[in-house]
This record gives C-alpha cells, sequence and structure tokens, in this order.
C-alpha cells in the first residue's frame, strides 16, 4: 500500500506531493519525504565504486523507517521521484515498474505548455493517473 | 494527351508528403500559444491572432494541398467538406475528420476529430478558460475556402480542452464569390 508519493525538482524544492491516507499522517509522511532527500543526496554525491553506473536512474530503498519503506528515483534532470509504501515485501521489479509509469506520467504533465518547470504541477490528469498507478501497484503484488 | 492521374487517397497522400515528428509539432505550437498569451495578455486577443494565423496559412496551404492531391473541382459544397475532412486534414495532420450534422440546404456542416495532434499533453489552466487553443485551424478552412471562391464562416462547437468528447467546428458557407477578372472586356 502505497501511502504518500512525491516530486522533488532539482533544487529540492517541491512540485508535487500527494498522500494516499487519512490527512493525519500527512504532515509525517511530508516529514519522511524531506528526510529521505538527504539521503538521496548522500547516494548521488558519494556514489559506491562498486555499484553500477549506467542505470543510475532507480535509486531503490532509500531507509526503512518503524512502518514504512522509502523508495527514490531521480531522472537526468535531477528530478527526484519519492514513494513511502507500508508494504512489508516489496518486489524491485514492481517498484521499477511503478516508477517506469510514474516517469512516463510526469513527462506528459511537465509538456503541458502551460506547466512552468520549476513551479507545482497544477494537472488534474497527472493527479488521476498517479492515483490509478498507485492503485494498481497494490493489485500487482497479489495476482 | 497524358493521362490525367486519379486523385489520390488519404493514406497515400499521407505517404508522399514530407513528415515531421508529432511531439516536435505540437510542444512548439504549445510554445507559440503561450508566446501569445504572455505577449498579448488577453485570451479573445490571443484568439484572434490565432484564427488570423490560421487565416493566412490557410491562403497558401490551399495551393499545396491542391498541387499534391489532384482532385478535380467540386461538384458542390457537400464533395468539399468531405475532401477536406478525408484529404485536407489527412495529409497535414495525418487524422481524418468526420462531416456530420448538415444543415437542410447543404449549406453547413459539422467536422468531428476524435483525435488532435495540437493537443496532446495540454491542459488549459484556469486563468485562460475563454482560450480556443485550436483556433489556428479554424483560420486555415477559412482561408484556404476564401481562397477558392467561398466565404464562410468557422467556429467551434465542441472542445475537449473543456471537458467535451470530441473537438467539432461548425463550418457555414455563406456565399459562393464568382471568379472576378481584373481586366474589364471592353478595355
Amino acid at each position: 500500500m502505497i501511502v504518500c508519493v512525491a516530486v522533488v525538482g532539482h533544487q529540492n524544492n517541491p512540485l508535487y506531493l500527494q498522500s494516499f491516507t487519512e490527512a493525519d499522517d500527512a504532515l509525517k509522511l511530508h516529514h519522511i519525504v524531506h528526510c529521505s532527500l538527504d539521503v538521496i543526496d548522500e547516494r548521488v554525491n558519494n556514489p559506491k565504486r562498486s555499484a553500477p553506473t549506467l542505470n543510475e536512474t532507480f535509486l531503490g530503498l532509500l531507509y526503512p523507517t518503524e512502518n514504512y519503506k522509502v523508495y527514490g528515483y531521480l531522472t537526468n534532470t535531477k528530478v527526484k521521484f519519492i514513494m513511502v509504501t507500508t508494504d512489508i515485501d516489496v518486489k524491485d521489479a514492481d517498484a521499477r515498474n511503478f516508477f517506469r509509469k510514474f516517469h512516463a506520467a510526469y513527462v506528459d504533465a511537465v509538456s503541458n505548455p502551460f506547466h512552468v518547470p520549476g513551479k507545482k504541477i497544477a494537472s488534474r490528469s497527472f493527479g488521476s493517473r498517479v492515483s490509478t498507478i498507485v492503485k494498481s501497484f497494490g493489485a500487482g503484488t497479489t495476482v | 494527351m497524358p493521362p490525367l492521374t486519379p486523385p489520390k487517397s488519404g493514406d497515400a497522400l499521407f505517404a508522399s508528403v514530407d513528415r515531421v515528428n508529432a511531439e516536435l509539432f505540437t510542444l512548439t505550437y504549445g510554445a507559440m500559444v503561450r508566446q501569445l498569451l504572455t505577449d498579448l495578455e488577453e485570451v479573445e486577443e490571443v484568439n484572434k491572432q490565432l484564427d488570423q494565423m490560421g487565416y493566412n496559412i490557410g491562403t497558401r496551404l490551399v495551393d499545396e494541398f491542391l498541387a499534391k492531391s489532384n482532385v478535380s473541382r467540386c461538384v458542390d459544397f457537400k464533395e468539399t467538406a468531405d475532401v477536406i475532412a478525408k484529404l485536407g486534414f489527412k495529409m497535414f495532420l495525418g487524422v481524418t475528420a468526420n462531416v456530420t450534422n448538415w444543415d437542410a440546404e447543404g449549406t453547413s456542416c459539422s467536422f468531428v476529430l476524435e483525435d488532435n495532434p495540437l493537443v496532446d499533453f495540454v491542459e488549459l489552466p484556469d486563468t485562460c478558460q475563454g482560450l480556443q487553443y485550436c483556433n489556428v485551424l479554424s483560420g486555415v478552412i477559412r482561408g484556404a475556402l476564401e481562397m477558392v471562391s467561398m466565404k464562410t464562416e468557422v467556429t467551434w462547437v465542441r472542445d475537449m480542452l473543456r471537458g467535451d468528447d470530441a473537438y467539432e467546428m461548425r463550418v457555414k458557407l455563406i456565399k459562393q464569390v464568382p471568379e472576378e477578372y481584373p481586366y474589364k472586356d471592353d478595355d
């Protein structure tokens, strides 16, 4: 169950933040997303020498907290996608798949001539696409 | 006499012209509309400019269309509308339109476009709700038909960016202007 997704720009400015649970946890989720940005910066600035440098987009599990797991994805324009989930067991392939679809939705939203890069994504269809992708994430693992 | 070449079908026409990447086309058009909005600020002004630009494009486009497609003279407005919908749109935009809603005298019809390459990825923000994003298309049709002696009026009835299910333009033939010779006969 994904509880929160976020898109953060290359200057660490938030572009899109959407939580999928009841609102009282929202602040905590935002805080988690914020902390995970630090982890991303650390990974990006000190790449592990043994890790392959070709597929740098999917950053994998950033850090597990008490109930949540946080996954990150970095585009080549340094835009970061963060996904917070409560699933205990998340397959790597599912997470990669999720980010791939999310990336496609993000690219379409940004291609809107009325979107100003650097401002928040105001597209309603992006919101609904993200909801669909989030819903199908859970379903994929059970089938 | 050399044999007359038959008019080409829509697909053959589309295959015979030079093509450009659809995303490049869409993004260029979007950037142009954005720039117009920044320069002119008023949505109505932008609509008028798009129509004027379309008119200028249409007056030049019709010659290229007639040269490449080899269609013969249309007998009536119905045939003209069919030719525009099936061959014209296909040749320049890569999509075909459907002609519907003919009125009783046969002078007014609707072109319905299910999918329109100009508007991929576009969502109108709340500040520009009056914007007719595809107004350039109505200008093109008006300009092209004026060059072949038909004065028309084109308006948008349905627009997917406003929540409708398709794009529909209403084309009304106002009058057929007979060709005027610039020189008087008795000079």
